[in-house]
Order: structure tokens, then C-alpha cells, then sequence
């Protein structure tokens, strides 16, 4: 029989309710109920980076967190990230940079370069390389994004 | 058994948790959910109940009391690679939890799991074993103290009783003259499992020699393993290149690895003997 559950969280900044089974992922919730795209399924084994949200200002995959431990949480995507509409320091540095091949893996990228500048805003080439570690770019992309976020380090907090 | 079919109790204190974990003993414990969701999503584990201990911040600490670092079971990967305690008293701990995974993982996952998880891969087990690690169980009964040696039963088998949680487990520090290392052996730097890894402690320091050593082998059993002949070469010998070889192939040979998809066992035996060669280079000669 169908379990369901009341789940309340803040997503992007707005409060969200959400009735649904509780063990389902917080990325199944996201893209099947809430419509909120950003955060890809890929490996769904926490392996690829690709489905990762900030959760409670720490980068995490999506797919590893059950929609019952998101509750009361306070969750971010790549879609708010923007400042108003306007692309943050390291959306604006991956469209300067072009370091985006397919796309696919971009919006995880971006998530966990932002929680890295977030918490730590002049990080080392190392810091930077070391915080997308869990986020895999099958086009083999990674020069450009190495140097975009770089760059967004640079603009962070300006 | 679908996911939409599986119900989760969340717990707010630790003694609702016992009390939960006695009523529903086929309940699965969720903490970091790491292993288990991907075990629920592929079907090898099956349930109708998840147990979700994740909130319960009384299990989340790491303290320094007189001669004992006691670490609760919730505590993720990420406090324990950026605890002061454990970067200096018990390094081969943070060496290893800052290997497994990436940043997203090390956020979610914690050490408790990955000792209820039990995994012969699972990467915290070998520098805890290295470190004479005992692991507090705890029910509504009471709590219990089990040495890590007799927590792990055989193949994911742990001692772990039906109506218990891993509250917190302890160990005695390294001290600045201990020497001790980890080495892991994965197929790339982030988001690998183990193909092998190594754990040593060396304690008790004489002049060129140490009194103890443990040393701990990762994904080369069906648990993880202390090597007993391996650590009676250590003890009390000179600090020498050559007898750090001699235990690295006698650590060999108390392996008993398996052909799987990451790597052959023979592969796996060589990689024991060089990485233990390497971990006590690293740990005594810090190179």
C-alpha cells in the first residue's frame, strides 16, 4: 500500500509543502513533482555529482537523501543560485569560459562550486579541484571548468 | 516491495529511537542512507520500514576525554576530516574518511553506517581496527562494549542485536611518537571504491623500535582483517626498510582476496604487501 507522508522544506528561498512517499529521493521529488530540473539523474549511486543540491549550505547528492530527511531543510539548485534572474559569479564564468560541452553535468558543477565559494571564497586551484571531485563531466570538459570557477573565485562577494 | 510502499519512522531523541527500534525490529536503520538507498533502489535490501536515526544530533560528537577519543555513530565524514581531535590524534582516521567518497558523500555519510553497513571495503573499518577500536551498542536494556574484532561476525555480519543502535564507539590516541598511516588503492582519486587498503599503528616507542603495531587490511577478506603475523614482525623490531618488506609480504599472505570486477585476487595479494610496505615507510620515515 501507498505510504505518504507531509514534507515541508524551503527550496530556492520559498517554502514548499509536498505530500509523498517518504522514501522516495529528494531528486525524485525535485524533478517529478516539483518540477525543478536542475539536478540530473545519472548514476542514482552517488557517484557522478550530477544530481547535487545544497542541503543546509553543504553540497550533497540528491540522490542519496530520502525526501523524509529533507524535512524542514533548507535546499538550493542551480535554478536558485541566480541573483534575481541574473547568473551568479560562476554561472556568468561558465558562459564567459564556455565550459560547457553537452550540459548535462553542468548544473551539478555549478552547485558544488558555488557551496565551495559559499563557505570558502578564495579557494586553492587544489581547494577547487578537490570540491569537484564528485562531480564527473563525460565530454571530458574539465580545463575550462577548473579555470571558469577560477574565475568566479575572483568575482565572489563583489 | 515498491519504494512508495515503504514507510520511514523519524525519531527526534535517542530513546524514542530504542524504543522504535524494539517495536519494529525488521525495520532498516537509516542514518546517512548512503548504501542503503542505493541497496533499496537495486532491490538487495527489502523493507517496508526505514528506522531514520539521521536527526538525532545526541549521536553526532567527537570529545577527547582523558585517554580516550569517543566518536558518535551519526558523526559524518566531513566532521571527522575537519576535527582538530582526529587530524592529530588520530590521523589515519581523517586520512581515510577524506578518501572516501567526494565532498557531496562526505556530507551524508557517517562513520556509525559505515560500521553497520559492514562492507569488506568499507574504508573507516581498517584504521579502526588499527586503533584498538571498541564500538558501544545500545538498546533500551543498556548499552554494551564490543571490542572491533568480535563486531564483525563474517560477511556482513555484524554483533549488532535486533533491538540495538551503534551509539558511539572509542580508542585510545595516537601520541606525537606513535606512527601510524592509511593507504587506500582505488581505481581513481574521488568516488572509488577500495581494490585494497592499509591501515598501521605503531605505539610505544623505544629507541628504534616500537612496542605494538596493528596493522588492518581493507576488501582483501570477508571482513576486514588484522594481520597477526604481520604485526608480530613489528613488534620490538628495528625500525628497517628491510623488515617493513618482510611484513608486507607476510601481510600477503594473511589476505585472502577474491576476483571480482574492480581487480583479480592475485593482483590484489601484490598490492597488499606493497601497500603495507609503503604505509609503514610513510608512518615511521613520514616520506
Amino acid at each position: 500500500m501507498r505510504v505518504e507522508h507531509i514534507i515541508n522544506f524551503r527550496l530556492n528561498g520559498k517554502y514548499v509543502t509536498v505530500k509523498c512517499p517518504p522514501a522516495y529521493t529528494l531528486l525524485e521529488v525535485l524533478r517529478e513533482q516539483l518540477q525543478v530540473t536542475g539536478p540530473k539523474e545519472d548514476c542514482a549511486k552517488g557517484e557522478c555529482g550530477a544530481c547535487t543540491v545544497i542541503m543546509n549550505g553543504r553540497p550533497v547528492c540528491s540522490c542519496l537523501v530520502i525526501i523524509s530527511q529533507a524535512n524542514g531543510s533548507e535546499i538550493i539548485t542551480s535554478e536558485g543560485l541566480t541573483d534575481d534572474g541574473k547568473p551568479n559569479p560562476v554561472q556568468k564564468a561558465f558562459i564567459d569560459h564556455g565550459a560547457v560541452q553537452c550540459g548535462h553535468c553542468i548544473p551539478g558543477m555549478i552547485v558544488s562550486a558555488s557551496a565551495l565559494l559559499m563557505r570558502n571564497p578564495k579557494p586553492t586551484s587544489e581547494e577547487i579541484r578537490m570540491a569537484l571531485s564528485g562531480n564527473l563531466c563525460r565530454c571530458t570538459g574539465y580545463t575550462k571548468i577548473i579555470a571558469a570557477v577560477e574565475d568566479a573565485a575572483k568575482n565572489w562577494g563583489l | 516491495m515498491m519504494r512508495s510502499e515503504i514507510d520511514v519512522l523519524t525519531p527526534k531523541t535517542i530513546d524514542e529511537a530504542l524504543r522504535l527500534r524494539r517495536q519494529h525490529e525488521n525495520a532498516k536503520i537509516i542514518a546517512g542512507g548512503s548504501d542503503l538507498i542505493v541497496q533499496l533502489r537495486d532491490g538487495v535490501v527489502r523493507t517496508n520500514q526505514l528506522l531514520d536515526i539521521s536527526s538525532l544530533k545526541e549521536l553526532r560528537f567527537i570529545r577527547e576525554d582523558q585517554d580516550r577519543i569517543q566518536i558518535g555513530s551519526l558523526t559524518t565524514y566531513n566532521e571527522i576530516i575537519n576535527s582538530p581531535i582526529i587530524r592529530k590524534r588520530a590521523w589515519i582516521l581523517a586520512e581515510s574518511a577524506r578518501q572516501i567518497g567526494a565532498a557531496q558523500l562526505q556530507n551524508t555519510a557517517t562513520i556509525g553506517g559505515n560500521l553497520g553497513n559492514a562492507s569488506p571495503a568499507a574504508d573507516t573499518i581498517p584504521p579502526l581496527y588499527a586503533l584498538d577500536t571498541t564500538i558501544i551498542t545500545r538498546s533500551v536494556a543498556g548499552r554494551r562494549e564490543i571490542p572491533i574484532d568480535q563486531f564483525y561476525l563474517g560477511y556482513r555480519k555484524i554483533a549488532l542485536l535486533s533491538d540495538e543502535l551503534i551509539e558511539q564507539l572509542y580508542f585510545k590516541p595516537l601520541r606525537p611518537d606513535d606512527a601510524g598511516a592509511y593507504l587506500k588503492l582505488g581505481l581513481r582519486g574521488a568516488n572509488a571504491i577500495s581494490l585494497v587498503d592499509v591501515a598501521v599503528a605503531l605505539r610505544e616507542r623505544n629507541v628504534n623500535s616500537f612496542s605494538t603495531a596493528r596493522v588492518a587490511l581493507g576488501a582483501v577478506a570477508p571482513t576486514v582483517k588484522r594481520s597477526l603475523k604481520c604485526e608480530k614482525i613489528l613488534q620490538a623490531r628495528p625500525l628497517d626498510r628491510e623488515i617493513f618488506r618482510e611484513a608486507g609480504s607476510v601481510a600477503a599472505q594473511d589476505a585472502t582476496p577474491i576476483d571480482d570486477i574492480r581487480a583479480s585476487a592475485e593482483y590484489r595479494r601484490n598490492i597488499v604487501s606493497s601497500l603495507v610496505y609503503q604505509a609503514l615507510c610513510i608512518a615511521v620515515f613520514r616520506e
